[in-house]
C-alpha cells in the first residue's frame, strides 16, 4: 500500500467540511457535563465562527481553483467543482441562518444545549461532502452522517411527546430508505465490475445492463425517501408537524438541496439505466399533483409548508428528466437555480414560524391573524416568500418555474409542464390563505404581539430582499447555475 | 405636435410607467400617520404621471402606424428577456385614459379611505404602475409581468378595504385571472421555445417567416391567451367574478377595475392573441363573435333586475364590453376604431357612474336601489352629473358613448346581421336598465326620511368630476381628435391580417 499523499486541491477541499466538523466537535466539549458553561451568545458565536470560516474556505477554493472541475480527489471519491461549490455555498448559508435565528428560539424554549449547534454543523459538513461526493461510498457515508444528525435534531425538544414520536418515525423510515439505497448501490457496483466512481460506472458500460435500472431505481428511492418524492413522502408532514420549527427549517433547506444535488450529480454521470426517464416523469406528476392537493386544506402552517415542500420536489425533478432525456445536460441547469431560490424563500417561512412558534408550538393558520398590524415587517417577508413559492413574478420562485417549464416544453415534455402549471394554480390558493390570514383578518387579541429577535428579523428580511433581487436582476445566478451543471461532467 | 419636444429624448414612456412605482416607494418613507402628507404625494405623483402621458402625446405622431418611442434594453440576458416598450395607436389612448383617471380616483378616496392610508395609496400606485407597464410592454414576459403585477395590488384593494365579503370577492377575483394567466404563461413559453424570443414585434414577424405554427398548435396557442383576456373582459361565461369584486371592492377599486382594467383584456385580444395566431383567430371568430353577443344581452338582462346599484354597473360592464369584444373579431377599421373608442368612452362613463356611486355611498352607507328615490329635489347638482354619466353610458348623440357603439353595431350589420340586431336589442335593453335605475334612484317620491338631508355635492367632488364629462363631451362632439391618433395603426394592423 503506498503511503498516504494529498495533494494541494484534496486539502483545498475538504476545508469547507472540515471546519463545520471542528466547529462541531468544539461546541460538544465546550458545553461538557454542564449545558450552562457556556452562555447562549458564546455558543450562537461559536457556531456563527464556524460557519464563517466555511464560507472563507469555500471562496478561497474560488479563489485558489479553477471553474472546471479538478479532477478526481482522493482517488475518486469527491471532486471540486462549480457544481458542489454551489450546493455548499447554498447549505452553509443556510446553516448560517439557522444559527442566527437559533439562539433566541432555543433559550425562549427552555433548552439551551450547545448539542443544537454541534448538530447543524455536523449535518452540515456531511451535506457539503455530499455536495462534492463523486463515488458510491463516499455519498453513503455523507448521508448517513447527516441523516443521523438529522435524526437527532428532529427529536431535540425531547421532552415532548409529539418530537419523540415525529423524530421515531423519521428515523425508522430513514434507516428503511439507506437499505434500498445500499441495495442499489451493492447492485451498481457488482455490475460495474467493482468500481465505486460514477465516471467508473458509466465508463465501464454498467448502465446498460438490464440489472442495473434496478440498482439505480433502488438509489433512486433512497433519495426519494430524503427528498419527500411522492409515494415515499409519508413521513414528512409528521416530522414536520413534530420537530421543533428551526431544525424544520434546516431539513426543509439543506437536506432536500444536498440531496438534490447528490441525485443530479449520480444521474448525470450515469444516466441512471433504462426506464429511469419514464419513473422520473411518472413520480414527478404524481409528486406535483398529491403534494399541492394535499397542502390545499392544511390547517397546520408546518403541515402545509411540508407537502408544499413535497411538490416543489415534484418540480425539482422535471430539469433531471428534461437532462436526462436529451443530448445537453445544460438544459438541466434550472435545477441549482431552482434550489437556491426555494432555499431563500423557505428559509424566510420558516424564520416567521420559529417567531410563531417560540413561546409555545404555534403554528396553526390562525396564529397569524393580523400579523401585518403587529409585525408589518415580518408579515411583508413572509408575503414575498410565498408568492415566490407560489411564483408569481418579480420573485426568484417565478424565474424558476419560468426556466423549468420552460426547458420542459423545449425537451417536448409539454404534458409536465402543463401538470405543472395547473398544479401551480392549486398551490396559489394555499399560499394566498396566510396573507389573506395576516393583511385581511383582525388579531385574535391585541395585545398578541408575538416576539421576533433581531436573528429572526434578519434572515426574513435579507431573504424577502435576495428573492426580490433574484427576481429581477436574476442574470448573474442564472449564469452560475449553467456553468456549474456544466462543470458535473468535467 | 407640440414643435419643441420633437426632438425629446426622454425615455418617456419608462418615466410615464415608472414614475407611480417610484412614488409608492417614496411614500413607503412617510410616517403613516401624516394621512393628508400621503394623499397629497400621492396626487401629485399621479398628476406628474398624467404630465408625462400628456407629453407622450404630444410627441406621438398621429401619420404612422408602427410602434413609436421604443425602449429596448437588454434586461435578462441568459433568458433572452429585454426591457422593450413602445407605444402605437392601440395603446395610446388607453394609457391616456389610465393616466387621466388616477388622479381624480386619488382624490375621490380622501374622504372614503381611512384606515391604512399610506398602504392604500402604495397599492393604487403599483396598480397604476402594472396598468401603464401593461399597455406599453413589447416583450411577452415583460407584458405577463405587468399584468400579474396588478393583480396583488388589486387583490389586497379588495381584501384589505373592501366591503363584508371582501375575502371571498378577492379570492374569487384572484383565481380567476390567475387561471387564465397561466395559461397564458404556458403558451408564451411554447412560443419563446418555437420561435426562440419573447420580444413582440420579432416573433410576429418569425411567425409569418421562419417558423410558422401549424393548425393544432396556432389553436391551443389561441385558446390560452384568450381565455386569459377573456377572463379579464370578462367575456360570458367567465364573468361571475366580477359582480363579486366590483360590490366589494371599495369605490376606488371599482373605478380603476371598470375604468381600466378590464380593458386589458379586450387589449390583450388586439395586441397578442389575434394578430400572433391569426388563422385560429378566423376559425374561432364565430363562436367568440357568439358568445359576446350572448354577454350583450346577458349582462343587460342581469342588469335590469338587480337591486343594488353597483352590481347593476357591473353587469352594464359585462354587456358594455360584449360590443368591444364583438368589434375586435370584426378585422375593419371602423370596427376596431368602435372599439378603442368604446373602451375609452366604457372607462369614462362607468369610471364616473362608480365614482358617484361612492359619493352617494359616502352619506347614506347603501347601495340598495329601494333606499333611494327623489333624491333629484334633495342634490340637484349631483343629480345634474349623475344624469350625463348614464346617458353617455345609453349612448346618447353627441356624448362620448354613441360614437363607439355606433360604430361596432355598423360593423357588425355588415358581417352578420342577426349579429347586428343582437347587438342593437343590447344598446335597446342597456337604456332600458339605465334609466328604470335613474329612475328610482334620482325620481319618484321621496320615501326616505334619511334622503331628506344629503348633502349636495362639494368643491372637491365637482373638481374631480368635471374633467369626465370634459371628456365626454369632448368625445362626442370631436371624436376625431382622438380616432386620427388610432387609424394608421388600425389600416396597419387590418392589412397585416389579410394578408
Amino acid at each position: 500500500m503506498e503511503p498516504l499523499t494529498l495533494s494541494k486541491a484534496e486539502i483545498l477541499a475538504v476545508l469547507p467540511a472540515g471546519a463545520l466538523f471542528i466547529t462541531g466537535l468544539i461546541q460538544l466539549m465546550s458545553d461538557l457535563g454542564d449545558p450552562n458553561k457556556t452562555s447562549r451568545q458564546e455558543k450562537t458565536h461559536l457556531a456563527m465562527i464556524g460557519a464563517t470560516g466555511a464560507l472563507v474556505a469555500l471562496a478561497s477554493l474560488f479563489v485558489q481553483g479553477t471553474a472546471a472541475s479538478t479532477g478526481e480527489l482522493y482517488a475518486g471519491a469527491m471532486t471540486d467543482d462549480l457544481f458542489g461549490r454551489l450546493g455548499a455555498g447554498v447549505i452553509i448559508v443556510t446553516s448560517l441562518f439557522c444559527t442566527l435565528m437559533a439562539g433566541g428560539y432555543l433559550s425562549s424554549s427552555g433548552n439551551n444545549r450547545a448539542e443544537f449547534h454541534a448538530l447543524v454543523s455536523f449535518s452540515a459538513g456531511a451535506m457539503v461532502l455530499l455536495c462534492q461526493s463523486t463515488n458510491l461510498v463516499s455519498m453513503f457515508v455523507a448521508i448517513e452522517t447527516l441523516s443521523l444528525a438529522v435524526y437527532v435534531l428532529a427529536g431535540f425538544f425531547r421532552q415532548q411527546k409529539a418530537a419523540s414520536e415525529g423524530a421515531f418515525k423519521y428515523f425508522v423510515m430513514g434507516a428503511f430508505s439507506s437499505g434500498f439505497l445500499l441495495l442499489g448501490m451493492a447492485i451498481i457496483y457488482g455490475l460495474s465490475g467493482a468500481s465505486l466512481s460514477f465516471s467508473d460506472i458509466a465508463a465501464a458500460g454498467a448502465s446498460d445492463d438490464a440489472l442495473f435500472a434496478v440498482g439505480a431505481l433502488l438509489v433512486l428511492i433512497g433519495f426519494a425517501f430524503k427528498v419527500g418524492v411522492v409515494p415515499f413522502h409519508s413521513w414528512v408532514p409528521d416530522v414536520y408537524q413534530g420537530a421543533p420549527t428551526l431544525a424544520v427549517g434546516w431539513m426543509a433547506v439543506a437536506v432536500k438541496a444536498s440531496s438534490f444535488f447528490a441525485l443530479c450529480r449520480f444521474l448525470y454521470h450515469t444516466g441512471g439505466g433504462a426506464y429511469m426517464d419514464q419513473i422520473l416523469i411518472a413520480l414527478s406528476i404524481v409528486t406535483m399533483i398529491l403534494g399541492n392537493l394535499a397542502a390545499l386544506n392544511q390547517q397546520s402552517l408546518k403541515r402545509m409548508l411540508a407537502y408544499s415542500g413535497i411538490a416543489h420536489s415534484g418540480y425539482l425533478m422535471i430539469p433531471l428528466i428534461v437532462a436526462l432525456s436529451g443530448d445537453d445536460i445544460l438544459i438541466g441547469a434550472s435545477l441549482p437555480f431552482y434550489l437556491c431560490a426555494y432555499a431563500g424563500t423557505t428559509l424566510a417561512a420558516f424564520g416567521v414560524l420559529t417567531a410563531l412558534s417560540k413561546a409555545t408550538d404555534k403554528d396553526q393558520l390562525g396564529d397569524l391573524n393580523g400579523l401585518a398590524k403587529s409585525r408589518p415587517l415580518l408579515a411583508l417577508g413572509f408575503t414575498v416568500a410565498l408568492i415566490s413559492l407560489a411564483g408569481i413574478p418579480l420573485t426568484a420562485g417565478f424565474i424558476g418555474k419560468l426556466m423549468i417549464f420552460s426547458d420542459a416544453i423545449g425537451a417536448g415534455f409539454v404534458q409536465l409542464a402543463v401538470i405543472g402549471i395547473l398544479t401551480s394554480l392549486v398551490s396559489v390558493y394555499y399560499y394566498l390563505r396566510p396573507i389573506v390570514a395576516m393583511w385581511f383578518r383582525d388579531p385574535r387579541s391585541s395585545f398578541d404581539l408575538i416576539p421576533a429577535p433581531w436573528g429572526v428579523q434578519f434572515t426574513v428580511g435579507a431573504c424577502g430582499i435576495a428573492t426580490i433581487v433574484f427576481g429581477i436582476f436574476p442574470d448573474w445566478l442564472i449564469e452560475l447555475s449553467r456553468i456549474s451543471v456544466e462543470t458535473i461532467l468535467g | 405636435m407640440i414643435p419643441e419636444l420633437e426632438s425629446f429624448k426622454m425615455p418617456i414612456l419608462s418615466l410615464v410607467t415608472l414614475t407611480p412605482a417610484l412614488g409608492a416607494l417614496l411614500l413607503t418613507l412617510i410616517d403613516r400617520n401624516n394621512k393628508a402628507l400621503i394623499r397629497q404625494i400621492a396626487l401629485m405623483v399621479s398628476f406628474l404621471g398624467l404630465l408625462f402621458s400628456l407629453i407622450m402625446v404630444g410627441n406621438f405622431d398621429a401619420t404612422v402606424g408602427t410602434m413609436q418611442m421604443e425602449e429596448n434594453l437588454p434586461w435578462i440576458e441568459s433568458l433572452g428577456i429585454s426591457y422593450h416598450l413602445g407605444v402605437d395607436g392601440f395603446s395610446v389612448l388607453l394609457i391616456l385614459l389610465t393616466s387621466f383617471s388616477m388622479p381624480f380616483v386619488f382624490l375621490s378616496t380622501w374622504k372614503a379611505v381611512d384606515s391604512r392610508v399610506k398602504e392604500f395609496h402604495i397599492a393604487l400606485l403599483l396598480l397604476q404602475t402594472g396598468m401603464i407597464g401593461a399597455f406599453v410592454a413589447l416583450d411577452l414576459i415583460l407584458f405577463y409581468l405587468f399584468y400579474e403585477a396588478m393583480l396583488v395590488p388589486m387583490y389586497l384593494i379588495i381584501g384589505i378595504w373592501g366591503g363584508k365579503d371582501r375575502v371571498y370577492a378577492a379570492l374569487k377575483f384572484f383565481i380567476y385571472t390567475m387561471v387564465g394567466s397561466l395559461f397564458m404563461f404556458l403558451a408564451i413559453l411554447y412560443l419563446y421555445n418555437h420561435a426562440g424570443t419573447f420580444d413582440l414585434p420579432l416573433l410576429l414577424e418569425r411567425l409569418r417567416t421562419t417558423n410558422p405554427l401549424d393548425g393544432t398548435q396556432q389553436f391551443w396557442l389561441f385558446l390560452a391567451f384568450a381565455l386569459s383576456f377573456a377572463i379579464k373582459v370578462p367575456l360570458f361565461p367567465l364573468h361571475t367574478w366580477l359582480p363579486d369584486a366590483h360590490v366589494q371592492a371599495p369605490t376606488a377599486g371599482s373605478v380603476v377595475l371598470a375604468g381600466v382594467l378590464l380593458k386589458m383584456g379586450t387589449y390583450g385580444l388586439l395586441r397578442f392573441a389575434i394578430p400572433l395566431f391569426p388563422e385560429a383567430a378566423m376559425d374561432l371568430r364565430e363562436e367568440f363573435c357568439w358568445l359576446a353577443v350572448t354577454g350583450i344581452i346577458f349582462g343587460a338582462c342581469m342588469a335590469l333586475v338587480q337591486t343594488d346599484i353597483k352590481k347593476l354597473i357591473a353587469y352594464s360592464s359585462v354587456s358594455h364590453l360584449g360590443f368591444v369584444v364583438l368589434a375586435c373579431f370584426m378585422n375593419d377599421v371602423e370596427s376596431l376604431t368602435g372599439a378603442i373608442l368604446q373602451m375609452v368612452n366604457h372607462g369614462l362613463s362607468t369610471g364616473m357612474l362608480f365614482l358617484m356611486i361612492g359619493i352617494i355611498y359616502e352619506r347614506r352607507h347603501t347601495r340598495e336601489l329601494a333606499d333611494y328615490g327623489g333624491l333629484a329635489g334633495v342634490v340637484p347638482v349631483y343629480s345634474v352629473f349623475f344624469i350625463i354619466a348614464v346617458l353617455s353610458s345609453i349612448g346618447l348623440p353627441g356624448l362620448n358613448g354613441f360614437v363607439g357603439e355606433f360604430l361596432i353595431l355598423f360593423g357588425a350589420f355588415r358581417a352578420d346581421a342577426v349579429w347586428g340586431i343582437l347587438a342593437a336589442s343590447g344598446v335597446v335593453l342597456g337604456a332600458l336598465y339605465m334609466l328604470k335605475m335613474t329612475k328610482m334612484f334620482l325620481f319618484g317620491p321621496l320615501v326616505h326620511d334619511a334622503n331628506r338631508n344629503v348633502q349636495d355635492l362639494q368643491t372637491r367632488e365637482i373638481l374631480y368630476l368635471s374633467p369626465f364629462v370634459i371628456m365626454m363631451v369632448w368625445l362626442g362632439l370631436y371624436p376625431s381628435t382622438f380616432t386620427k391618433l388610432v387609424q394608421p395603426t388600425l389600416s396597419l394592423y387590418v392589412q397585416m391580417l389579410q394578408n
